[in-house]
């Protein structure tokens, strides 16, 4: 079994690119982000480094202004870092340009919004095939498999005309998930995806992604402020004041709660 | 002040509305006092002859004004609607709001018809000195000013006013529920009463029995004329106002010329996301082109039938290439009051699209695929209006001509319309222009979103 690099070994080796085989499918180094100028500069991330396991459901938590949606949007392509870098599997994303880093989060990510997902002149259906319509093809025989089985699994088969309007919170969740997972992507990034939520559909949310995982291997990154989100994560990272303060495996919502107390408290 | 920013488009439009209607009837009232001057006795009548022309003109200019800017207040309070909700939930009245748009509306139409009182008059004064100049104009005192400014004035303020009533209307329907919380956005559903349908059903049917009526009757008499003109005007109100049922249809038909790619199938849904929107932002194209097209096939196609009576003359092309020129500035003027529409409402809608375009953006929509889409929306919008304004101009000025002349001796009884190749080429021209000119901004705004800052939840 390959080494599971901690923080600290991401640390050790700062370099060197990582191969299809690896357990890590994305990672930053020494990573800062900063707005603004002189006396109204804010620090949104300092120094961070960590790796997202490949196949894994990673949640990173941390109070409001933690910096963990910055992370998650330098990680995703979206934003560009003061200083460091970011790789998404082999590829430095922190030197691409916007064209470029436009394909890669057409071809190799997938994005799960907290709210307005769906593009609402689209139908369900054409929703969920966004991706590849945007790289100007057509699912081959085998995506098209593997997207029916999705839409299946979601229960969305009835719905496949239906417009968004016309949805549930819940439903517009599942045709998010089911377009997030259309193209197999390197990794699926989940910001704060029950935030707009009743507290069941929530759960059946969370349940979808932890399933995607651990069913088809599927690597997720959520963003969450929320415990009981964060509790169906196979690992946990938490965030405050732009520094990664704690990296744990699995742990229940009570765990999760107890410890940003702590460190509430701590700060 | 971003009010003031929200009404610069419609202060523009009334503005060039009140100074086309200033001009114009400066420069009628110059043309009847030069020629009371040149013979006393049909001065008179060559004066009110002119009036009456120019007034249709303003009329026209005026009518589309008023489509643009009710469409405009009602894309702008579109946009309004979570301010609006905000003060209804705290105790404000639908009607007291929708009193206060129309305020807005009448400050407006008096600002935008000021500006255009000195703007007309100064341009009729550079005019009338520059034809005194040249010697088309004896050297008179025609004084600079004369009551009749008052007339488009006073119609432009209040056709404003007007119109921002009626384009304010959806004010009414802003629950205070709509304050809270994340609303999702709908699409569609705008259409309007069935009684409105069956009018314009109605006008469009007797308008068009008419128009057949009168070209049957032309090749008896040429009072079948007459008649046309009557259908035509009935089944053009009739088009018009059943805009929100006959442009949908071939927006979507437009839509599909320009293939499946994403971009493309996004545009073309774009384009007919508020139906009602969409119409009333192409038929004022519409009107102008289809007016432009039915004086030049009409003139054309009169040209036509003379020739195969007379075998024709010179004189007779340049006096109809002169008319028909004449008519194509004064009818441009409704054009580019209706152009100005539709850069203004695309502009308009895709900055209330700015989440949704952010979201296209993080899923992978290159800023090269934004603006070709938006370039498809300005494209379909425009195409659409030049191919029906130009389907019914030729129609209505083919009747015209062969209702007018059908019955005159050695006429060829019917005829094919003519077609003045290069009216419609500058007409092809226009609107490509006016489809590249309105993407420029929207573009430039859509590419600058940054996806971040559209999905954060505000």
């Amino acid at each position: 079994m390959p080494a599971i690099p901690s923080v600290e070994a991401m640390h050790s080796t700062p370099s060197g690119a990582s191969s299809a085989g690896s357990p890590v499918v994305a990672r930053v180094e020494a990573l800062a982000k900063a707005y603004g100028s002189g006396t109204g500069r804010v620090t949104a991330l300092a120094d961070v480094s960590i790796g997202i396991r490949r196949g894994q459901f990673t949640a990173i938590m941390g109070p409001s202004g933690s910096g963990k949606s910055t992370l998650m949007h330098i990680m995703a392509g979206l934003d560009s870092p003061t200083s460091g870098r970011a790789w998404l599997g082999d590829t430095e994303i922190s030197a691409l340009g916007d064209t470029e880093l436009t394909v890669l989060r057409r071809r190799r990510v997938g994005f799960v919004f907290q709210a307005f997902n769906l593009v609402p002149t689209l139908d369900v259906s054409g929703n969920i095939l966004l991706p590849f319509e945007l790289d100007g093809r057509r699912p081959s025989s085998e995506e098209q498999a593997w997207i029916d089985r999705l839409v299946d699994s979601l229960g969305l088969r009835d719905r496949l005309r239906h417009r968004p309007h016309q949805l549930s919170g819940g439903q517009q969740q599942r045709v998010a998930i089911a377009r997030a997972l259309a193209t197999r992507p390197d990794l699926v990034f989940a910001d704060e995806p029950t935030g707009n939520l009743d507290s069941r559909t929530g759960r059946e949310v969370l349940a979808l992604l932890s399933a995607a995982s651990q069913d088809y291997g599927q690597s997720i990154a959520m963003v969450t402020h929320d415990p009981v989100a964060a509790s169906y994560a196979d690992r946990i990272l938490f965030l405050a004041d732009g520094r990664l303060v704690e990296d744990r495996g699995r742990a229940s919502a009570e765990q999760i709660s107890a410890f940003m107390l702590a460190m509430e408290r701590a700060a | 002040m971003s009010r003031l920013k929200d009404h610069a488009p419609s202060v523009l439009v009334a503005g060039i509305s009140a100074a086309f209607g200033v001009a114009l009837l400066r420069v009628t009232a110059v043309i009847g006092t030069a020629a009371a001057a040149d013979s006393a006795t049909s001065g008179e009548t060559a004066g009110l002859v002119l009036g009456v022309v120019a007034a249709v003109f303003i009329v026209i200019a005026m009518y589309v004004a008023a489509i643009v800017t009710a469409n405009t207040f009602s894309t702008i309070l579109a946009g309004r609607t979570r301010t609006i909700a905000l003060r209804r939930l705290l105790g404000s009245t639908a009607s007291a709001e929708r009193r206060a748009v129309a305020g807005e509306g009448l400050v407006v139409g008096v600002v935008g018809s000021l500006l255009g009182l000195a703007v007309g008059t100064a341009v009729a004064a550079g005019l009338t000195a520059l034809a005194v100049a040249l010697g088309h104009l004896p050297d008179l005192d025609y004084g600079v000013v004369d009551g009749s400014a008052a007339l488009p004035v006073i119609a432009v303020a209040l056709t404003t006013w007007l119109a921002s009533w009626v384009g304010s209307r959806r004010v009414l329907d802003v629950t205070p529920m709509q304050a809270l919380g994340g609303a999702q956005e709908r699409t569609g559903a705008e259409a309007a009463g069935r009684g409105r349908r069956a009018t314009a059903l109605v006008l469009v049917l007797v308008g068009l029995g008419l128009v057949g009526l009168g070209v049957v009757l032309g090749l008896i008499s040429p009072l079948g004329v007459l008649v046309g003109l009557i259908g035509g005007i009935l089944s053009f109100t009739g088009l018009v106002t059943g805009s929100a049922w006959v442009m949908p249809p071939a927006l979507r038909l437009v839509g599909r010329l320009f293939g499946g790619s994403a971009a493309a199938r996004l545009a073309a849904e774009n384009a007919l996301r508020y139906p009602e929107r969409s119409s009333r932002t192409t038929i004022g194209l519409v009107i102008g082109v289809t007016l432009i097209t039915m004086f030049a096939v009409g003139t054309e196609s009169l040209a036509q039938i003379i020739r195969a009576i007379d075998g024709g003359s010179g004189d007779l092309d340049a006096m109809l290439t002169t008319t028909v020129t004449v008519l194509s500035v004064l009818l441009g003027f409704s054009a580019l009051i209706a152009a100005i529409g539709m850069v203004n409402n695309l502009f308009l809608s895709v900055l209330q699209r700015t989440r949704e375009l952010g979201l296209l953006r993080a899923l992978g929509f290159t800023a090269a695929q934004i603006r070709r889409m938006i370039l498809a929306e300005s494209a379909q919008l425009t195409l659409a209006a030049l191919l029906v304004g130009v389907a019914l101009g030729t129609f209505y000025g083919w009747a015209g001509a062969q209702a007018l002349l059908g019955s005159v001796n050695g006429a060829p009884g019917l005829v094919l319309p003519g077609m003045p190749w290069p009216v419609l080429t500058a007409l092809a021209a226009g609107s490509a222009l006016l489809t590249w000119v309105a993407s420029l901004a929207p573009s430039r705004r859509a590419t600058r979103v940054s996806p971040i800052a559209a999905l954060a939840v505000s």
